[in-house]
């Protein structure tokens, strides 16, 4: 209660005392009826779901040219009409009051947040002047882009734009682990769709498909689609992780198992199948590469799979590892072999530690040891949505000559010889002008010093970058620091292709587009760059000659048009919404014209083509022996190229890799490196994300703070999970306050007692503990991030998100 | 009359709230802030509580969504004094909030505790009031709970009525049943033969809450079955 | 027996058996004694105390109206309630005010109709006490509920299978009836202050009813209150408990918190014994409430504490050993868990120290029996919050459980309606008189005719006795 209230409220009280009862009518309010605007003309409009990468198709219901709600849009083939709790919520992040409303230059110094509003016109020749200084420098490659779940072409758009520009910097946040785990076995690096719908037995390590999958409306329907709906037996869901995740719970089968280890435990599970025959041996034969012994071309023999996993993984020395009961692999092992089709799935968690290759690796040999490569209830290659390629960039010779320089990031460097991207480098890079110092900063759709292990090196880090742009529509804590902010629109206000990422096996192309006029002065990130590079002019502006993004968009629907596969979806935005009109059937007609194929893609929300062959077109394996290797001599050759002048073993040991000569090219269990010793730190900490509260987006979201957090939470904050034993040993009783100290820092959060906790590991929630972002994300909780030590698997350049360890205490 | 009514499999919800959700948007339930949620005075006409047994490694964890039963024997109409909470035609059981005085009465009598009070006056930031037209927003200091999305009801029978037809299964589908993304929630008409729900009511694995209270509720459960060790049939 | 004041003994002159009530508006007048001076005296003059407490009080209720207003203003949320506890301190405080207003109108009703004689100098204390508790019962609910400027659609759409609805029916009903009897009793006592007082004619004069006391107005008069008395025993039977027992909540829903809820008459005793202490105290009134008086309801106080005891130990013992899961749950929070504090402090006021001062012959004194009357009204408060609260934080399905602190919001109403009841209550007993003063005199007058007529009625072998007159008379008498 303010003054102001408590002076009426005195007043009333003594007018009260003097007055008894007369004043009751004043002070309740009478009955406000707040009826809503009186609804004008509706209508429904299709569009995709832009609140994770799912890809879902949403129909949003539009009254009076303003979002009331989003479904899910009936005749989309990946979420069919349904749409989880994040997707719903979306329309608060279109009504977000604290989002920025309009480009604005920083005033003050970093983060005192003191800003002025500039136009976009002044913005974008600010931009393109300082960047055409750089490139007069001749150091266009101290430029960089960092994007987070960049869709389509607003992938291929930027790394467009600084390959014209000059520079080898566009670094992606995104996690790609499968994709690598498929390059080493099967030399394809893409991420796989996982055939669920026909599989009998699921096997997921780490992975909790119905919160953190890929596609999580996918992973929900599919399992309901499991449990109830397939004719003939129910799959058998096992799911192997060390927190008692919503996944684990709703499997059949939760087996936990100590953080780092699930390498160790997919070779045991190899050795019981074939020890016991029990794999497919056929395929084995015919379709795989370094399962028995082998001699090379010179006459030297290399160990094979099954030599490897008979000696080292023998169930016992498997469970002394895993913390599995031998019992529990044999019998696992069995099941897994024989109720077929059977997957094992190895995305996000099993492999977020510093050897997650290799388990990435033996994971997915599991699938080829069983045969579920390319088949119904298998591991799928997805099929591609058909694209038209750009010309190449030309450039001029600056343009050529930043391009050739070492990535800032130094993925494919001898520090991450087989990484792609490895974002959370770059504060270690730029601290230390390392390979060279950066000039400016470009941040989309990503918050690094929010979302990155060791968030304080970020900031530290930008303090060394002159120039930092930010295209956040919301003022994150990243967005906070920069120089200038060019706010993006939501993606309920811009138009955008979205190819479904390649989890699921038919290719999908949905098509983002405005559900609601702009609110604010907030312009599209594809137009802006395209702005910029004109005000640039020369190569640069060549390289994009587009007008607008949805130009670009178009571009890409003509190739899908020309290549006269699939159909737009069939049917309108407003099928299975109650009581709306039965729209006309959309025939899967072919079209006369591309305006005409085009109009169709945008009512109907995208394309998709419902055929998938499994014995496709493209080749399964383009690996040197054309198999599925076992032994990857791909992996052989690329480190032996990342050596270069020094010995593989040098190399190896440098990476912080025990394994040397073939170990080193074959699936096998690394012992994983923590960030604090086990004496000091006893407990694994354990991050995860739950369906309600994914990343640090969902923290704006009111709905999703307030719904409970289940299986145990708690709303608006953040806790950590503990075993009830071990935090009765420390005293803690749930819902105490408890200190949580890593080497890095510690924080003070809330315990919740949870037996799905394993003994020695603590779990929390990611997405609170914002410093910034808005009146609803803001100091609510804490962010586990902040106490995360910087460790990678230096191969790959995974961050090994779960090798921190830390220590509780009651506060 | 039809006898409107939900059947919930258990072994199909994995507990991701997406009904939640729909239904806040749906009904413009307002939000309550952190400081009210911690109060337990958070509004959710659909929840998804869990509940936790064993201790490890031997947990097992349940979802179970729970919204208001619209009991054929409601416990909460009979001791609403001023008759603003009862039960309608249809057989839904409504509150009518103009003439609600506030007592929370209605609330302590139901034995689900999934009637909702509204503590303070509903507040939204600007922008943010964009609210369903469909649905009333509440006053301070009165009931509310779940309506099965009554207003899709009137939609759907005013619809049926202009193309000249009676109401089919699928035409009236509250926000939480469309919404649900592993398709366990089913609506229908529960006097129907032919409907889904009523086939699905009287499954083996069919139960409701609180039984044996007599309130009749018109929301049904599938329990979720064996796992693993037991093989199921 | 040495406090009564000398000056009032001769007004205590017993009259022979054959004293006549004589009863005309003059020679009521006129037999104006001296004692009955006392009895108005409060009403004359006004003490420093008396001013002093009133305005502690009235800074106290205004600060409750402060609290009142501010939630008016903001809605209930500024209370500690939430979900799945939904009624707290507001509903504690309705059941406790209702409970004490049986006090009243029913200890003087029953002892009127047992023609108890102790009763004549306490029974307008304890009609005055069920009229005044019965609007603050009736406010505590207004300041439950979540929109008081609708209360009045009950009236309009009422629904009569509510039982709170049936709770205000009987609330109704002996506020109008208690209100009528206390008026009844009030009305030759208004008559001797209209004669007394001059200056308030203006107040008493419509309100005596032009009072005479007349034979014939002493005749209707008798038979009315009469006709009260047994009017009102029904009206005061508890029906707020049926408020809660008809709702399947677990330990609410059970056939002996109906009867259970007769702890009313445990409270309302416990509070009468309060006031009369007060008053005696105050206004100098030891010679009409004499330590007979706190003794005889001091020893209903452990009477009923015994029951009360009886029916608290029925109730949980049923619960337990039925052991049905969800009325443990309550059982168990109640007795061992977060609510067992408040559980055994109210076993210690309710039975433990009212048992322990009263039935010493020692102890059982005026203050003994006050003090032990505070512990139980203390305790009976409690009672009623242990009752309300741990039932609704352990609902049937386990998801909602929930805490409950109450805000200084609803403290602060809850000490101001106990601070305007006091000064209500204090105002009150300056316009009328705290004891009755016609019931004193015909107490005087009549009382030992009667009793002695009553014993003569039932003693065995008085026939005999009767015949010889005289000497055994004076030995009766000595």
């Amino acid at each position: 209660m303010n003054r102001r209230d408590f002076l009426k409220l005195s007043t009333a009280t003594v007018g009260a005392l003097a007055l008894p009862g007369c004043m009751l009518d004043g002070l309740i309010e009478s009955e406000k009826t707040q009826s809503p605007w009186p609804p004008g003309p509706e209508q429904w409009i299709a569009s995709v779901c832009q609140q994770c990468p799912g890809g879902c198709g949403i129909s949003v219901r539009v009254i009076d040219g303003k979002a009331i709600k989003i479904d899910g849009l009936a005749s989309h083939p990946i979420n069919q009409g349904r749409l989880c709790a994040v997707g719903q919520s979306g329309l608060q992040t279109l009504y977000d009051p604290d989002r920025i409303k309009g480009p604005m230059r920083r005033l003050g110094g970093r983060g005192s947040s003191q800003w002025q509003s500039l136009s976009w016109d002044d913005a974008i020749r600010m931009v393109a002047g300082k960047l055409t200084e750089i490139r007069e420098r001749g150091e266009p490659h101290t430029v960089a882009i960092l994007a987070g779940q960049a869709r389509g072409l607003m992938d291929r758009l930027p790394a467009r734009f600084l390959d014209a520009y000059g520079s080898p910097n566009y670094i992606r946040t995104g996690a790609d682990g499968t994709a690598k785990a498929v390059l080493f076995t099967q030399g394809i690096e893409t991420l796989v769709g996982y055939d669920l719908e026909n599989s009998n037995f699921i096997l997921s390590f780490g992975y909790s498909l119905l919160e953190t999958g890929w596609s999580p409306v996918l992973a929900h329907r599919t399992y309901g689609y499991l449990r109830q709906e397939r004719p003939g037996a129910k799959a058998t869901i096992v799911v192997v992780e060390p927190r008692l995740s919503a996944t684990a719970a709703k499997a059949d089968k939760w087996i936990p198992i100590n953080p780092g280890t699930d390498g160790a435990l997919a070779l045991g599970l190899a050795h019981v199948m074939v020890r016991e025959g029990l794999y497919d041996e056929a395929f084995v034969r015919e379709k795989t590469f370094g399962f028995e012994d082998w001699r090379d071309d010179h006459g030297v023999s290399h160990l094979g799979f099954k030599s490897l996993v008979l000696k080292d993984y023998r169930p016992d020395a498997v469970s002394a590892i895993t913390g599995v009961p031998a019992g529990t692999i044999v019998e696992l092992a069995g099941r897994f072999a024989r109720e077929k089709p059977a997957v094992a799935l190895a995305e996000r968690g099993a492999s977020m530690h510093t050897n997650g290759l290799y388990t990435r690796m033996a994971i997915h040999c599991l699938n080829a040891l069983v045969g579920s490569l390319q088949v119904p209830g298998g591991v799928v290659l997805p099929a591609e949505v058909p694209s038209a390629p750009w010309p190449t960039v030309q450039g001029d010779a600056v343009a050529k000559k930043g391009r050739s320089m070492p990535r800032i990031d130094q993925a494919g460097s001898r520090r991450f010889p087989l990484a792609s991207h490895v974002a959370s480098q770059l504060p270690h890079s730029i601290r230390r002008g390392e390979p060279y110092p950066i000039n400016a900063l470009f941040l989309y759709n990503t918050n690094p010093i929010y979302a990155y292990p060791d968030t304080m090196g970020f900031a530290q880090a930008f303090d060394q970058v002159p120039f930092i742009v930010s295209f956040s529509p919301y003022m994150d804590e990243s967005a906070a620091m920069a120089d200038l902010i060019l706010p993006d629109h939501t993606y309920l206000e811009r138009w955008q292709d979205d190819p479904m990422l390649p989890v699921m096996k038919n290719p999908v192309f949905g098509i983002r587009r405005p559900v609601s006029k702009p609110l604010y002065e907030t312009r599209h990130t594809g137009d802006v760059l395209i702005g910029i590079a004109k005000a640039m002019g020369g190569t640069t502006a060549a390289a994009l000659p587009w007008d607008d993004f949805e130009g670009v968009m178009k571009g890409a629907a003509k190739a899908i048009f020309q290549s006269g596969r699939g159909t737009p979806f069939l049917g309108s935005p407003a099928d299975g919404q109650p009581a709306a009109s039965p729209a006309p059937k959309a025939r899967s007609a072919r079209f006369r014209s591309f305006e005409e194929f085009w109009k169709a893609l945008v009512e109907r929300g995208g394309w998709w083509d419902p055929v998938y062959p499994f014995d496709g077109r493209r080749s399964l394996f383009k690996t040197a022996s054309g198999k599925f290797e076992f032994y990857s001599q791909h992996l052989r050759r690329a480190l032996e190229r990342a050596a270069a002048e020094e010995s593989v073993d040098d190399l190896l040991q440098k990476l912080g890799v025990v394994a040397r000569g073939d170990l080193a090219y074959l699936p096998h269990y690394e012992p994983p490196r923590f960030v604090g010793s086990a004496q000091d730190y006893p407990f694994h900490l354990n991050t995860f994300k739950g369906a309600t509260y994914a990343g640090s987006r969902g923290a704006r979201q009111p709905h999703l703070q307030e719904i409970s957090k289940s299986p145990v939470g708690r709303p608006w904050d953040s806790w950590i999970e503990i075993n009830p034993k071990a935090a009765r040993q420390l005293g803690i009783a749930d819902e105490d306050w408890v200190w949580v100290e890593s080497s890095i820092g510690r924080f003070k959060t809330r315990a919740r007692l949870y037996p799905g906790a394993m003994p020695d590991v603590v779990n929390m929630p990611l997405g609170q503990g914002h410093t910034a972002n808005g009146r609803w994300a803001r100091g609510r909780g804490e962010n586990p991030n902040r106490i995360l030590g910087a460790e990678w698997d230096r191969m790959a350049g995974f961050v090994a998100w779960y090798a921190t360890r830390v220590r509780l205490s009651k506060a | 009359m039809p006898r409107w009514g939900m059947v919930i499999d258990l072994d199909k919800c994995d507990g991701c709230q997406a009904c939640v959700v729909a239904c806040r948007v749906e009904n413009n339930v307002p939000v309550a802030g952190p400081e009210e949620t911690a109060r337990g005075r958070a509004i959710s006409w659909i929840e998804v509580p869990s509940m936790i047994e064993g201790e490890y490694p031997n947990v097992r964890t349940r979802f179970i969504p729970r919204l208001c039963m619209h009991c054929d024997n409601p416990p909460c109409t009979a001791v609403c004094p001023t008759g603003s909470t009862y039960k309608d035609d249809e057989g839904l059981v409504a509150q009518i909030y103009p003439s609600c005085i506030g007592c929370r009465y209605c609330t302590n009598a139901c034995p689900y505790t999934v009637k909702y009070f509204n503590w303070t006056t509903p507040e939204w930031p600007d922008q943010m009031d964009h609210f369903n037209p469909d649905v009333a927003v509440r006053p301070v200091g009165v009931v509310e709970k779940c309506t099965f999305c009554h207003h899709r009801l009137q939609k759907a029978k005013e619809q049926a009525k202009i193309e000249e037809r009676e109401l089919r299964e699928g035409d009236y589908v509250p926000a939480c049943v469309q919404s649900c993304p592993t398709k366990a929630m089913y609506f229908g008409d529960l006097d129907d033969p032919e409907s889904t729900v009523s086939r699905l009511a009287k499954s083996t694995r069919s139960f409701r809450l609180l039984e044996e209270l007599g309130t009749k509720p018109k929301v049904y459960y599938l329990t979720e079955g064996e796992r693993y060790d037991g093989r199921k049939e | 027996m040495t406090e009564g004041k000398s000056s009032h003994q001769r007004g205590a002159v017993l009259s022979g058996p054959g004293l006549r009530t004589e009863t005309s508006h003059s020679r009521y007048a006129a037999h104006f004694e001296d004692a009955e001076l006392d009895l108005i005296q409060p009403i004359l003059t006004t003490g420093r105390g008396f001013y002093r407490t009133a305005s502690v009080l009235g800074v106290v209720a205004a600060w409750g109206l402060f609290a009142w207003l501010y939630q008016l203003w903001y809605g209930l949320g500024t209370t500690g309630l939430n979900r799945p506890i939904y009624w707290g301190l507001y509903v504690v405080n309705f059941v406790f005010f209702i409970g004490i207003s049986h006090a009243g109108t029913l200890i003087s009703a029953i002892l009127r109709l047992c023609q108890a004689e102790w009763r004549r100098a306490i029974t307008r204390s304890a009609e005055m006490m069920t009229v005044i508790a019965l609007f603050f019962g009736i406010g505590s609910v207004v300041l439950d509920l979540g929109r008081p400027d609708r209360v009045l659609l009950i009236f309009r759409d009422g629904n009569i299978r509510s039982p709170l609805l049936w709770d205000m029916i009987s609330i109704t009903a002996y506020l109008t009836i208690s209100s009528i009897y206390l008026y009844l009793a009030l009305i030759p006592d208004i008559a001797i202050l209209r004669d007394r007082i001059p200056r308030r004619r203006w107040l008493y004069r419509p309100l005596a009813l032009g009072w005479t006391g007349s034979e014939q107005q002493q005749r209707y008069l008798k038979v009315t209150i009469g006709v009260m008395s047994v009017l009102v025993i029904p009206a005061a039977l508890p029906i707020d408990s049926w408020v809660f027992a008809m709702i399947i909540q677990p330990m609410w829903h059970s056939t002996i918190l109906g009867p259970y809820f007769a702890g009313a008459i445990f409270s309302a005793i416990a509070a009468l014994l309060i006031v009369m202490g007060v008053i005696r105290r105050a206004y100098h009134l030891e010679d009409y409430l004499k330590p007979i008086h706190f003794t005889n309801l001091g020893l209903l106080l452990v009477g009923m504490s015994l029951i009360w005891f009886y029916f608290t130990f029925a109730a949980h013992l049923t619960v337990y050993y039925g052991g049905a899961a969800k009325e443990q749950t309550v059982f168990f929070s109640k007795l061992f868990g977060s609510y067992a504090p408040l559980f055994w402090a109210t076993m210690a006021t309710n039975v433990v120290i009212p048992l322990l001062i009263i039935s010493n012959r020692r102890t059982r004194t005026v203050t003994g029996t006050i003090v032990a009357a505070g512990a139980v009204t203390v305790g009976m408060w409690l009672e009623r919050l242990t009752i309300v609260v741990p039932s609704l934080a352990n609902p049937r399905l386990p998801y909602a459980a929930g805490v409950y602190h109450p805000s200084w919001v609803e403290w602060s109403m809850t000490a101001g309606f106990l601070a305007m009841f006091i000064l209500v209550y204090m105002l009150c007993s300056k316009l009328f008189p705290i004891v009755s003063i016609w019931e004193i005199r015909e107490g005087r007058e009549t009382a030992l005719a009667e009793a002695r007529e009553r014993i003569e009625g039932y003693l065995p072998g008085w026939e005999v006795l009767r015949a010889r007159p005289a000497r055994d008379d004076r030995a009766l008498q000595n």
